[in-house]
């Protein structure tokens, strides 16, 4: 049987005694073990005295006063105490989706993935569930500024305006710096923008850079553009370090036609094959079937071989300088096979690559089919050349104005020195930053533009795929946004809102014949947040003409130690590094939270001696932990971009180093590559906040996964420990619970969970769990009330790896409801496991006893704690609670309700509109939000139900079921396609 | 969508307006006589007095047939809709569409022979004088627990007296008995004030605070009879019933700018808060604590039941007073009596038992309690 792990530690048996000292003095902070914090008995008599004096004014005086301040004059679509959910679109320059956004009483308080858009089908990720905290950021800009000098907009417009005029006489260069632009309408005034000012130039500059991949199809099929790609068609997918679950173009859609192909049923038990070489683990090569550890500089050798193979096959001309680094046959015959659906895939900002790949893609017969080059996506739109450039004209002094919109160069261009000093010759530079950022600190104006909840805005992210933006709140500051700004300075008197919908007139209402009326098609499209035409751009035939020289002149030597700079699935580009509830999400392969760090692999620690938390130098740059993560090829190391921010607000400065410091700028493209790395021992050390051996099951069956062939053989495989338990249920004197109207439950597939963490951020949104810093992740009091673990099982070298989001399991015969002496935590006649957070007194039993540690106790009134919120103001980050879930006060033991506010109002509709309850129709938030639709939700007393079914698949069973506990929670086995050992050696 | 928001607000108001002054009420319960039909009509319409909102009414019957009419008046819009030509021909005439009437065919056959039969002289159409009433905004009820101050310090002084007498004074000779049933009596008098003290610690029952604007209930109402959900609209579709803005209380107040009982002092706080932009500070009567999640849909939507149960006689009240101590225990004995609205369909799939029981005449109605209305979670998450 196979051995599953949680840490090397584990792995190694070195895991303490007690891995969960909730009881014991590790888990309580510094100051309460010195006794720093302890009570005197001055302090208990200044306390009784206070108690019995409070409780006589509290007995004696008159009732206190509450005020109930209705509107003034009531919107017509506002009902108090009910949400209302507008259609709008995030895009932040890096990450795109289409979103519903839930407000009450006018605050946005949740975003949800909106359901009519083709692209991200009422999914999202955790930057998007995330993205509504941004708005209650005190890190924001408050109002336009002038250096240091705080200004009005007046003062604003006339002294740029006068700069500019003075500069447009001159004849001096103007630059727009901006990440991607999705917005047709922007990019018209960009272009309204260069006619009033001729010598304006527009550079897109991405953070995270696909300029290789753009210039790749530009020479392949002439056009500058990312392809569409259709996971869901493809039976075999290869990706070479492509990151495409998490964050690669446009992870929301991928995920989404990803796991739409590892579902197998019984009678069905087809299921895709995914391949994955890369160095480090991401969270797309821990959900490989195979998943090859290899050094970057290997990968354009494997690249020309897997092409020389295919060739082969196809008749076509061999090129250069294909290396076996590993044998690579059965996966050439394989990918033969499945031509034309199949699918390679390629991260690397690498030009050469990227050709080679559409190479492959195109031998394959692929394009047409799984990749689709004339419905591209437009996401990502940077040019590392361009921007190079400016930055070169910049130092020559040839630059008189820069605007920045939606970038931070001077925190993550690779030369961030050159950058400063350049910025300092430019005469005028303007930043629309909306909150405070490395770039806007050096610029002479600041004028922030609104956050995105506050904007209007459109978007074209897949070509002929439009989507609206619409406030969903009046500005909270004196903000102003960009394209506003602009069309001011371009002498317009037209909002950006009018200009929008006279740019929808005349371009985008064309496009349909759905309406005659303009205005009905606004307000349909601003409604449903989504207009999709069928447009496709010219048919485009694959030239490779430049391929053997693209392949001779592919860079194939790497040198030393090589390390790659990659993108975290919480913290991303970096841009939204100040909202805690990013910080705070454990990585979810890492599992660390609160701080990048080195990733080096097993042997190299092992040869170097280094252990966790050791401090190291990279290349004279920087200080780093050190993290062993298995699976880490060998001679590489990986550092995550996002971190050492320092000025971005109170959750980023100062967490983590600043990765994008180490890039390799030289060529014409970003290389996140760097080879010939310097690594050196400090001999210091740095603890991680690791949650990896946090709230442990004690090793115990808690894995079930089988392969496909067994699976296709018996729909049991892998599963015998629940069938066997089926077979000899244990007898008991206590009469079983008997659920006569609903009895809720909760079903995890455990092959489509991709582990990519957007449930945990939903679930801290929804339900108002609170952020509680570094330090208290150390000391185990994390809150989330759902947790992934992520199991390792094999080698340490290459491990499999597993992920399990795990809840509280609503046991039917529940462990921690009858040790509690005050009743708080008893069971519903629906199957819930209740919490009542005011009868608890915190004696902590109920988390004691519960075997999946999945009870939260409050130690310090996180919420309304300014010691422990990453906020300079408390009431303004507040307005993100839901108003429907209690914030919990300190001393009490919170956890997963199965979002029962939800349950409720599910029920309540249905009584108002005197009809059952649907099935599907409760949606608890993680289920909401689950792009990969690993999580089935409903009422098991329904035989129709989606979950009942769920329950019957053979592939579930639950966790620790040997234990009794009848959870509500079911898990179904893991299928991995790997049953072929030697697919790959 | 500016210009149609404000004409609906217009014919809101409009609308609003001659409910108030022709006295009607919204919930039509029973059948009503034709009279008691007609002044919900009266508030557009006259007999041979001429145009109001609607057209005169009279001769009508004569000018179209019966079937017709009572379609019309059922349902106006869904005639318009259809295209019916005379109907749509009335509605351009008029502009502003004619609310559907719930009344059965009978009804308006009865209305109709009302109309038909109607003579404009023998009856005064007048309003009733209203008259002013010194005690618009007093209660003649109060439901503030009974004052036990007195019997506390009472039994303070007695047992402070008796036990000086037994040990000092001795003024009482050899009655030792007396001395220790006073003191026991006493330390059980104090203790039961205390506990009930104690007890009601938090809870305001009786509560009944000034309000920044004299508004009386008894008169809004009471005399008025206005629907408590005209202002509270959010009762039957969310958790707050809700405060009407200032903009629901202009729909009457836009024309009566002066009142019975006060002038136009109170009612120019009305307009002094809409000119000057701010909120009006209404004072909270009901709180309940902020673990409580109350729903006024699921009890008066979803469990029909009457606001005056937990509200007490509003039509009567004129400072809003809090009437039940809104404690758990007050809620919970409701739910073990409270029967739900079991033919609600969302229940048709869930407790059969409960079904069988009712079809075999075993079980009258199933309680909230039966339901799980005692769960923890139905009212704290």
């Amino acid at each position: 049987m196979k051995k599953y792990w949680r840490s090397l530690n584990e792995l190694q048996g070195n895991l303490s005694v007690d891995p969960e000292p909730e009881f014991s003095t590790t888990g309580i902070s510094e100051d309460e073990i010195k006794g720093k914090a302890k009570t005197t008995r001055r302090d208990f008599l200044k306390l009784l005295g206070f108690g019995v004096g409070y409780a006589t004014i509290a007995a004696s005086c008159e009732t206190p006063v509450n005020k109930a301040i209705p509107y003034l004059i009531k919107p017509d679509e506002v009902t108090v105490g009910i949400a209302n959910y507008y259609a709008s679109t995030f895009f932040d320059g890096h990450d795109y989706c289409s979103v519903l956004i839930k407000t009450r009483e006018g605050r946005p308080i949740k975003i949800e993935g909106n359901e009519l858009s083709s692209i991200t089908k009422g999914e999202t990720t955790a930057r998007v569930q995330a993205s509504v905290l941004n708005l209650y950021d005190s890190a924001r800009y408050k109002n336009p500024k002038n250096g240091n000098t705080d200004i009005s907009w007046d003062e604003a417009d006339k002294a740029i305006l006068t700069e500019l005029n003075k500069i447009a006489e001159q004849g001096g260069k103007i630059v727009i710096f901006t990440s991607t632009v999705i917005s047709p309408s922007t990019k018209k005034i960009f272009e309204d923008f260069k006619e009033k000012y001729p010598t304006t130039e527009v550079v897109y500059y991405d953070a995270v850079s696909y300029s290789a991949m753009l210039d790749a199809n530009l020479k392949a099929f002439g056009k500058r553009v990312l392809p569409d790609y259709h996971f869901d068609k493809a039976d075999l997918i290869v990706s070479f370090g492509a990151d495409f679950l998490g964050n690669w173009i446009s992870p929301i859609e991928f995920t989404k036609q990803y796991s739409s192909k590892r579902k197998p049923e019984k009678g069905s038990t087809k299921m895709s094959k995914h391949v994955q070489f890369e160095s480090t683990m991401t969270l797309t090569g821990s959900n490989a079937d195979y998943r090859i550890p290899i050094k970057p500089s290997d990968e354009v050798a494997l690249l020309i071989e897997l092409y020389n193979k295919l060739a082969a096959k196809a008749g076509a001309e061999k090129l250069n300088g294909g290396k076996a680094i590993v044998n690579i046959d059965t996966l050439a015959s394989e990918l033969w096979e499945n031509k034309g659906k199949s699918l390679v895939v390629c991260g690397t900002n690498d030009v050469n690559n990227q050709y080679i790949v559409n190479a492959i893609n195109n031998l394959l017969e692929n394009y047409g089919n799984t990749i689709d080059i004339n419905t591209p996506l437009l996401l990502k739109q940077g040019n590392d050349a361009e921007a190079k450039a400016i930055v070169e004209e910049m130092n020559a002094g040839k630059i008189s104005a820069i605007f920045f919109n939606n970038s931070n160069p001077v925190y993550d261009y690779p030369e961030k020195e050159k950058f400063v000093e350049g910025l300092k010759k430019v005469a005028l530079s303007v930043s629309f930053a909306s909150s405070k950022d490395e770039t806007s600190q050096l610029c002479t104006y600041i004028c922030p533009d609104n956050n995105y909840l506050e904007s209007w805005n459109d978007a074209e992210p897949k070509l002929g795929h439009y989507s609206l933006a619409q406030p969903t709140i009046h500005q909270l500051f004196d903000t102003r946004q960009m394209q506003d700004s602009l069309l001011k300075w371009l002498g317009k008197e037209a909002q950006y809102y009018d200009y929008i919908q006279q740019y929808w007139e005349k371009e985008i209402f064309p496009k349909q014949n759905g309406f005659i009326d303009f205005t009905a098609f606004w307000n349909q499209s601003l409604h449903d947040g989504v207009f999709e035409t069928k447009t496709v751009s010219e048919t485009a035939t694959f030239n490779n003409s430049e391929l053997t020289d693209a392949a001779n002149k592919a860079n194939k030597e790497g040198e030393g130690i090589e390390l790659l700079v990659y993108e975290s699935i919480g913290i991303g580009n970096g841009t939204n590094a100040n909202n805690p509830w990013l910080q705070e999400l454990p990585d979810p392969v890492s599992k660390v939270c609160w701080d990048n760090y080195l990733a080096v692999s097993y042997n190299y620690a092992k040869s170097k001696g280094l252990e966790l938390g050791d401090i190291v130098k990279v290349n004279d740059k920087f200080e780093i932990p050190v993290l062993i993560q298995p699976g880490q090829a060998d001679e590489t190391v990986a550092i995550a971009m996002g971190y050492g921010r320092t000025n971005a607000g109170l959750a980023a400065d100062g967490v983590g180093q600043n990765a994008f410091t180490l890039l390799d700028n030289s060529g014409d493209y970003k290389n996140y590559v760097i080879s010939g790395v310097k690594i050196e021992k400090t001999g210091k050390n740095h603890k991680l906040a690791l949650t990896q051996e946090y709230h442990t099951m004690q090793g115990r069956d808690i894995v079930h996964e089988t392969s496909l062939d067994e699976y296709t053989k018996n729909p049991t495989a892998g599963n015998e420990a629940h069938v066997k338990h089926e077979e000899n249920k244990p007898i008991t004197l206590y009469p079983g619970r008997t659920y006569e109207g609903h009895h809720w439950g909760l079903a995890l597939d455990l092959n489509a969970c991709t582990g990519c963490s957007a449930c945990v951020i939903a679930c801290q949104a929804e339900n108002n769990v609170p952020v509680i810093g570094r330090d208290e992740v150390i000391n185990r009091r994390i809150m989330h009330w759902m947790r992934i673990d992520r199991y390792y099982s094999e080698q340490a070298e290459n491990p499999e790896v597993f992920y399990m989001p795990v809840m509280c399991q609503h046991c039917d015969n529940a462990p921690c409801e009858n040790v509690c002496p005050v009743a708080a935590t008893p069971h519903s006649d629906e199957g819930l496991n209740q919490m009542a957070y005011n009868r608890c007194i915190g004696t902590r039993y109920c988390m004691n006893n519960c075997p999946y540690r999945v009870r939260r106790f409050n130690w310090y009134q996180y919420t309304n704690n300014q010691k422990y919120s990453f906020t300079e103001d408390l009431d303004l980050s507040r307005m993100v609670l839901n108003p429907d879930v209690l914030v919990r006060t300190r001393g009490v033991v919170e956890k997963c309700t199965m979002c029962v506010q939800r349950i409720q109002e599910g029920k309540l509709n249905a009584k108002k509109e005197n009809r059952p309850l649907r099935d599907g129709e409760i949606k608890p938030a993680c289920l909401q939000a689950c792009a990969a639709d690993a999580i089935i939700f409903g009422d098991l007393n329904d035989k129709e139900s989606k979950i009942a079914k769920a329950y019957e698949n053979e592939r579930n069973y639950h966790l620790l079921e040997e234990l009794h506990t009848l959870p509500s929670v079911g898990y179904l086995t893991k299928v991995r396609n790997n049953s072929k050992k030697d697919f790959i050696s | 969508m500016q210009t149609k928001l404000a004409y609906a607000q217009k014919i809101n108001r409009l609308l609003a307006l001659f409910l108030l002054l022709f006295i009607y009420n919204i919930s039509s319960v029973a059948q009503k006589s034709p009279e008691e039909n007609f002044k919900t009509c009266s508030a557009c319409h006259t007999i041979g007095k001429g145009r109001l909102v609607g057209p005169d009414l009279k001769g009508i019957t004569e000018k179209f047939e019966e079937e017709w009419l009572i379609k019309f008046i059922q349902s106006s819009q869904t005639m318009v809709k259809n295209g019916d030509e005379r109907a749509v021909k009335i509605f351009e005439e008029y502009k502003i569409p004619m609310p559907d009437n719930n009344l059965s065919e009978d009804e308006v056959r009865a209305l109709l022979e009302y109309i038909k039969n109607y003579d404009p002289n023998a009856v005064a159409q007048t309003k009733p004088a209203v008259k002013a009433n010194p005690n618009f905004l007093e209660n003649n009820f109060s439901y503030l627990p009974k004052n036990t101050k007195g019997i506390f310090y009472i039994s303070i002084v007695l047992l402070l007296l008796s036990i000086f007498d037994l040990a000092v004074t001795k003024f009482l000779k050899k009655a030792v008995a007396i001395h220790i049933m006073i003191i026991g009596s006493t330390v059980f008098l104090i203790s039961m004030v205390v506990y009930q003290e104690a007890v009601n610690l938090g809870r305001y029952q009786g509560y009944e605070p000034d309000q920044p604007i004299a508004f009386s209930h008894k008169v809004h109402a009471g005399e008025n009879k206005i629907d408590c959900q005209y202002c509270h609209s959010g009762a039957m579709e969310s958790k707050r019933s809700g405060i009407p803005s200032a903009n629901v209380c202009l729909n009457c107040h836009t024309v009566i700018k002066s009142g019975t009982n006060t002038g136009t002092k109170e009612i120019a706080k009305i307009y002094k808060a809409i000119d000057e932009g701010k909120a009006i500070e209404w004072v909270k009567v009901h709180n309940l604590p902020d673990h409580v999640y109350f729903s006024h849909a699921q009890h008066v939507n979803a469990g029909k039941m009457d606001c005056t149960e937990c509200h007490g006689d509003v039509a009567n009240m004129g400072r809003i007073q809090q009437v039940n101590d809104l404690s758990m225990g007050w809620c919970l004995d409701c739910h073990r009596k409270k029967q739900v609205d079991f033919d609600n369909k969302y229940y048709s799939n869930q407790f059969k038992k409960y079904h069988e029981e009712i079809a075999n005449g075993h079980r009258k109605g199933v309680t909230v309690a039966e339901i799980g209305g005692q769960d923890c979670a139905k009212c704290h998450y």
